[in-house]
């Protein structure tokens, strides 16, 4: 609790001390606009509901891409960890798509599903992807040798072992996937937009870059870092959910 | 009549490399035996090829006459760690060996429930593995074993990592299990004492041979008397001297008295 206090204490220190000296200074407020300034933005922007379709649209491509991305990458890691020929065969392809840089893909995907939401969420995906494939593979393969021979010695059959101890044994690695991905597909989100949205949040960062509006630019990321501190809250309770009969008493 | 029988079996793990050579060695049903040796006998290896984890390169091991091929609902195994599934109560650890064959019925919970209570845990079927100890564990791991009422128990040092005392009451509640539905058990032990108090029969493996026998004849049943009786520290100090190699030979009755 103090350290909290401690920490927003901090942070109203630093925001006194910058509005101090861009006040003193007469730095333009293009370069760094006044916290004062940003926060009256940042309310007007709420209150006005200017922000709010950019902020449901970037939220919307976030839970989305998360969603496909997470889903899709966990069902791989299953696949890979169960089929051994599979992995042999697949697992080079899979690290060459993780090393091709997916923004790099922006300009193509816009190409093949146009400007708007659907080239985000693919973005967003395919960089949730790869921390859940791996993570999901990693834990499957972790699962104590002793309880595997337990299974084996108890006659369980090879999707209750995986379902009923694989997966279970495995789900603190693959949640801590979850939480990695959380933070990338903020960036994909974002910075998906950059390259080819309309609305949304990165889309409006760079609106206000070509009106030169820094302050909107800064309240922006406010609103953008709040955004991705809700998501990783949020992930990290439905991971202690999860876990809770894991650790209990 | 002899209920498992070892014959001839060998493991090799490369041609010529043998952790389990040519074992003969038979249990008649209802008794207790121990097999003692230092680590890297083949002590554990053996117990495998019993239990049909693995399958032996040579010979054959029977139960009831036929030759084990693979893991049999017949058999309860009992690891070395309670290897207990952390995110399930106690009670449903130890309801796993019929959950995955089909859904526990009412009355499979209330068997579990009084295989708690026999290996004294009542009261603690709702608890995780997280929040009960080391020798609890052990408990319910060895109920987890019992719950199919298996015919013939196999155990590879399940106490080795517990404190003396609670080691001595899990032997006595092992010995009152076993004894009450006349289950056949292989124990295995690097533990003397432990082999001598547990045990009918003790067998010497090393090597991956077996190189000696001791019949244990300690009347039953045993209790903490017994563990400070002349007798059963003559006993323990001849399985000490078959475990150090020296020729096989009688222990005289009148090392008792």
């Amino acid at each position: 609790m103090t350290a909290r206090i401690g920490s927003a204490l901090l942070l109203v220190l630093l925001l006194a001390a910058w509005e101090l000296y861009g006040r003193l200074s007469g730095i333009p407020s293009l370069v760094v606009p006044l916290p004062s300034a940003v926060l009256r933005t940042l309310w007007d922007g709420l209150t006005s509901g200017f922000l709010l379709p950019h902020l449901a649209m970037t939220s919307a491509e976030m839970t989305l891409g998360l969603a496909i991305g997470c889903a899709v990458g966990f069902l791989t890691g299953v696949l890979l960890a169960e089929v051994e020929g599979l992995r042999r065969l697949l697992y080079p392809y899979i690290i060459a798509s993780q090393v091709v840089p997916k923004l790099a893909l922006g300009p193509l995907f816009i190409v093949w599903f146009g400007f708007g939401m659907t080239s985000t969420v693919v973005i967003t995906a395919l960089i949730c992807f790869f921390p859940l494939l791996e993570n999901t593979m990693t834990g499957l393969g972790q699962v104590d040798p002793n309880k595997r021979e337990l299974f084996r010695m108890l006659r369980a059959t090879r999707l209750q072992t995986l379902l009923r101890l694989k997966i279970p044994a495995g789900l603190p690695v693959i949640l801590a996937g979850v939480r990695v991905s959380v933070v990338l597909a903020l960036v994909g989100a974002v910075v998906g937009e950059f390259i080819g949205g309309r609305t949304g949040l990165g889309a409006s960062i760079i609106a206000a870059q070509g009106m030169m509006d820094s302050t909107m630019m800064f309240a922006l990321f406010i609103v953008i870092t709040a955004l991705g501190m809700a998501f990783y809250q949020a992930v990290t309770a439905i991971e202690r959910w999860l876990l809770r009969r894991h650790w209990t008493n | 009549m002899s209920f498992v029988s070892i014959d001839r079996a060998s493991y090799d793990v490369q041609p010529g490399q043998s952790i389990v050579d040519h074992i003969d060695w038979t249990i008649p049903a209802g008794e207790f035996h121990c097999l003692v040796g230092r680590s890297g006998c083949g002590k554990t290896t053996l117990l495998k090829l019993a239990a049909g984890l693995l399958q032996p390169t040579a010979g054959a091991i029977r139960i009831r006459g036929s030759a084990v091929r693979e893991p049999s609902p017949e058999v309860g195994f009992v690891f070395q760690t309670p290897t207990l599934l952390d995110w399930q109560t106690a009670l449903d650890n130890v309801l796993l060996p019929l959950s995955l064959a089909r859904r526990p019925l009412p009355q499979d919970r209330r068997k579990a429930e009084e295989l708690l209570d026999l290996v004294g845990l009542s009261g603690l079927e709702g608890r995780h593995p997280r929040a009960l100890s080391g020798g609890q564990q052990s408990r319910v791991a060895i109920a987890r074993a019992l719950i199919t009422e298996p015919a013939l128990l196999l155990l590879d040092e399940p106490f080795a990592a517990l404190d003396a005392i609670t080691r001595e009451e899990l032997q006595d509640d092992l010995l009152r299990l076993c004894a009450l539905r006349g289950t056949t058990v292989l124990f295995v032990t690097h533990d003397i004492a432990e082999a001598i108090y547990l045990a009918d029969r003790v067998a010497v493996m090393e090597n991956g041979r077996l190189h000696h026998a001791l019949a244990v004849d300690l009347p039953r049943p045993r209790g903490r008397d017994a563990r400070y009786s002349p007798r059963f520290t003559a006993l323990c100090r001849a399985l000490r001297r078959a475990m150090d190699g020296a020729p096989a030979e009688p222990v005289p009755l009148d090392a008792a008295s």
